[in-house]
């Protein structure tokens, strides 16, 4: 029942059950802390996934947008890829993002983006958790007050932006089946259909307010429920799965086979490496290390940072741009810099069509290319005090790894490596371990064994 | 005493007040749940006036409605009687308009509606109220939370007919009257222009009917401050000019040869018309002159005296069944027929039925009303001195007749004398009536002379 209560407030904005935790209040007063945040100058631009409160949010924080003074432009049932890209576009001063993503239709979160539709540094986000906190606003004189317009094009722009960097004409033939968890996808995926002539077909394409067809997460089991089944029959040369607001992908192959959400970054690892051998690869340390290993094949490197969006989005900022190849998590959320390092679902099925075509290789033989890699992921209740600790005897027992500690303890040998971590978003502790080949079961229950002990 | 300005006013006449540091769309939003709470969810008719931070207080109401699980009937810019009439109309729960009527610029607030498109009387505003205070509102989840429906043409459309059921509008498009009009830019603006020219058949020379401008004159239509509508109407050669404040509740009156007539006038003006067509009792404030009864008893009525506000004299209205009503120290007429409100346009249709019924012109009219001479004012007036005030008052009135429903009324032979202190300032309002002039200058005096000795 916790979840259904839930409201948390962090550096990543604000997310929670609408009614019974996210409340107006809380909208309006986050929205005008963001007000307050954001320099003036350019209009905010707003949208929102389809779930039913995003109409009561998108009104709040118009109202204080407005009120702090910001000329406001909405831009209807965008996805947040949508947003980043129409704020660069137009020149906005910053944008906000209603929608909560792979979260279950009843939770809603407000996402912020800064100038040129960058996500907020850490230093950037917890200044607005500040100003949030001490709510003191910056609401203008009567006669200051922001106007407010709308922006219908925004989907035509980004797709103009997506035929600039990919190549859709030699795209569109592909005969791709997608699974668009009554998102924002779909509106996209409609419009390239119309514009360019692909032959995208898609399921659970209606946009929906309160019930999704399925759980909106992108996994294999979510691809495995009602999308792959498709592929066969239809004749499809591949699957996608996307989330409600289209930052995440999963797929399915040719065969109709679901492919963990894992591969997504070690294929466009192997894809964009291709294009520019040597450059780096920045992920999270519970990200399979298949990327090693693909890394090594074109002389490229793998930053690891700790985990949660926001560390991947600060150690983008320490490299160059032309240094990096790809960046992004295990659940199929992935950036790369030829779409400017937005988490962008339908840029990534885009870039792994072009490998498609390039190689002239289905997608089933590109994943046989790689070696196994075996995956095992639990969860421990938690017990606070304990965490340092446990992370201490876990590291003197295991002191023949290499040891990596940026985020909890990660232990490296060849082949094999665990990571145990704290989650930011639930009260447990997370147990991940992963070998080359064959599951690590013995290892795995062991470390859950030893978690459990300080339980 | 320093002078105390209400930038911020909750209570129970709702909320209003300097929009930027008082006025947050926080409160407003929190209010409009208040609201929805109270009405139990369904459906609330919005709409606002042109003052330029509308827009921005209507995105916080709707944010505040739809949290509270009501669904949103958006009719845009409109003036205050046409959303009383529509809200009536359908099957609403309530209505809120977002105006601050008469007030300046920076001000902003909420008139509040029940179903029947009626503002709250004294127990419903009480009980809203309390349940702001509380802060317990209804909070929607995301299945429950509904939709806003756009609809800006019904509302005019309805509130036209309603009006040109009680008038003969043949007879006065036949006249092709020439009609100045000042719309103060605000909420009627356009409707006016409509109503005058399409519906009524006037030649229009109208000023100031851009509700995209700002208001070109103090938003309240005192004499004082409608040289240019004086001067439009002799320059054109106009047989009338009205002139309205920025939501169209209010109205003022300039006749043929440029005079504005006082808002007792204008009343008696619209209570003939009315108690011409059917006769029927007439609910006023206590500070409407006596012509009021005088005209009534021309008919063989009967005129009901109510506190001062526009709720009182509604309520009156209603519980007795009267023809007609209002308020003559502020413009206001209250035509039941075509709605329980005050109401500019029912005003103005019913004076121009009036001219082509008797062939007369305004100015003539107007001199055939019983005459009075009035005087208006104000003095400084400490809280917590009214009561021995009143008591010093009627020593020295001692053969008065006394009415103290709504401060102090003493009610002489040669005339009467109301006091009150003011809702929404620190103030004492003063105002006195008397056969003529100089017996009105010796009330006057008297009085002048028993403040002066009392303070």
């Amino acid at each position: 029942m916790q979840a259904r209560k839930a409201l948390r407030i962090s550096q990543v904005g604000l997310r929670g059950v609408v009614g019974s935790g996210l409340t107006a209040a809380h909208v309006l007063e986050f929205a005008s802390a963001f007000g307050t945040f954001l320099e003036p100058g350019g209009p905010v631009l707003v949208g929102r996934d389809p779930r039913a409160s995003g109409v009561m949010i998108q009104e709040g924080v118009v109202a204080a947008l407005m009120a702090c003074g910001h000329d406001v432009i909405t831009l209807g049932l965008v996805s947040t890829p949508v947003i980043q890209q129409s704020i660069r576009r137009l020149g906005a001063s910053g944008g906000v993002s209603i929608g909560a993503s792979h979260n279950a239709a009843e939770w809603n979160a407000l996402k912020f983006f800064g100038p040129g539709g960058a996500y907020l540094s850490s230093a950037e986000a917890g200044e607005l958790l500040d100003i949030y906190h001490l709510k003191k606003f910056r609401f203008v004189e009567w006669n200051l007050v922001g106007r407010l317009g709308c922006c219908e094009d925004a989907v035509d722009a980004y797709l103009d932006e997506l035929a600039r960097v990919f190549d859709l004409a030699a795209l569109r033939n592909f005969k791709v089946v997608v699974d668009c968890t009554n998102g924002t996808s779909s509106v996209i995926l409609r419009r390239m259909n119309e514009r360019f002539g692909f032959r995208f077909l898609l399921i659970n394409a209606q946009l929906e307010g309160v019930y999704f067809a399925h759980e909106p997460a992108t996994n294999q089991r979510i691809v495995a429920l009602q999308l792959a089944p498709l592929i066969k029959p239809l004749g499809a040369d591949a699957g996608f799965l996307f989330d409600v607001d289209s930052d995440r992908v999963a797929m399915a192959t040719e065969e109709g086979v679901a492919v963990s959400e894992e591969m997504v970054l070690p294929v466009l690892a192997d894809y964009l490496l291709g294009r520019g051998p040597g450059k780096l690869i920045i992920t999270n340390v519970s990200t399979t290390a298949l990327l090693e290993e693909v890394a090594s094949w074109y002389g490229g490197k793998v930053v690891r940072v700790p985990v949660g969006r926001q560390a991947a989005i600060d150690a983008l900022s320490s490299f160059r741009p032309e240094q990096i190849a790809v960046a992004g998590e295990g659940t199929g959320a992935v950036m790369m810099p030829q779409f400017r390092f937005i988490y962008d679902g339908i840029a990534a099925m885009l870039a792994i069509l072009s490998m498609m075509r390039e190689r002239g290789q289905k997608l089933s033989e590109i994943l046989a290319r790689y070696p196994r890699y075996s995956m095992l992921k639990g969860a421990v209740p938690l017990v606070s005090t304990r965490v340092p600790e446990m992370l201490m005897e876990l590291r003197r027992r295991n002191a023949d790894g290499a040891v990596n500690t940026l985020d909890g303890l990660r232990v490296d040998w060849p082949d094999r490596w665990f990571h145990v971590r704290v989650s930011q978003t639930e009260p447990v502790v997370r147990v991940i371990a992963e070998q080359r080949g064959d599951p690590p079961e013995r290892l795995f229950e062991a470390l859950l064994d030893f978690v459990r002990a300080y339980a | 005493m320093p002078k105390r300005e209400h930038l911020l006013k909750i209570g129970v006449s709702g909320i209003r007040g300097v929009v930027g540091e008082f006025l947050t769309p926080s409160l407003v939003s929190a209010f409009a749940q208040a609201f929805g709470t109270y009405v139990g969810g369904g459906r609330v008719v919005v709409g606002r006036d042109t003052r330029p931070t509308g827009q921005m207080v209507q995105h916080a109401v709707c944010c505040g409605l739809l949290a509270a699980g009501c669904e949103v009937m958006d009719v845009g810019v409109l003036p205050t009687p046409t959303i009383q009439v529509f809200v009536g109309c359908t099957r609403a729960r309530g209505g809120l308009a977002v105006t601050a009527s008469h007030n300046p610029p920076e001000y902003n607030a909420l008139k509040m509606f029940n179903g029947r498109g009626l503002f709250f009387n004294q127990y419903e505003r009480s009980e809203l109220l309390d349940l702001y205070h509380q802060a317990e509102f209804r909070q929607a989840r995301n299945e429950e939370i509904r939709r806003i429906i756009r609809d800006f043409e019904t509302p005019p459309r309805l509130h036209i007919e309603r009006i040109l059921a009680h008038v003969d509008g043949e007879r006065i498009r036949a006249r092709r009257f020439r009609v100045a009009l000042d719309g103060v830019n605000g909420a009627g603006s356009r409707l006016s222009c409509r109503f005058l020219e399409q519906s009524l058949g006037c030649d229009l020379h109208a000023i100031w009917v851009d509700p995209a401008q700002p208001f070109p004159r103090e938003p309240e239509p005192r004499p004082e401050v409608l040289s240019e509508l004086a001067e439009l109407v002799r320059r054109e050669g106009c047989q009338i000019g009205f002139a309205q404040d920025p939501d169209g509740d209010r109205l003022a009156v300039v006749d043929e040869t440029g005079r504005v007539l006082d808002g007792d006038e204008v009343l008696g003006l619209a209570i003939e018309a009315v108690l011409a067509r059917r006769p029927g009792d007439v609910v006023v404030n206590l500070t409407t002159s006596a012509l009021a009864e005088e005209l009534a008893a021309r008919h063989g009525r009967k005129v009901y005296r109510t506190p001062v506000g526009e709720a009182n004299v509604v309520e009156t209205i209603l519980a007795v069944g009267a023809a007609v009503g209002g308020e003559g120290s502020n413009g206001g007429i209250i035509f039941p027929g075509v709605h329980a409100c005050r109401d500019s346009y029912t005003g103005m249709a019913l004076l121009l039925d009036r001219m082509a019924e008797t062939g007369e012109p305004i100015s003539a009219l107007a001199a055939r009303l019983p005459r009075y001479a009035r005087r208006y004012g104000q003095a400084p007036y400490e809280h917590g001195r009214l009561g021995s005030l009143m008591q010093e008052l009627e020593e020295a009135f001692a053969g008065a007749r006394l009415d103290r429903s709504d401060g102090l009324k003493l009610i002489l032979p040669e005339g009467w004398i109301h006091l009150r202190a003011s809702n929404t300032e620190p103030l004492l309002r003063l105002a006195a009536e008397a056969r003529t002039a100089d017996r009105l200058e010796e009330l006057w005096a008297r009085l002048q002379r028993l403040l002066g000795a009392i303070a």
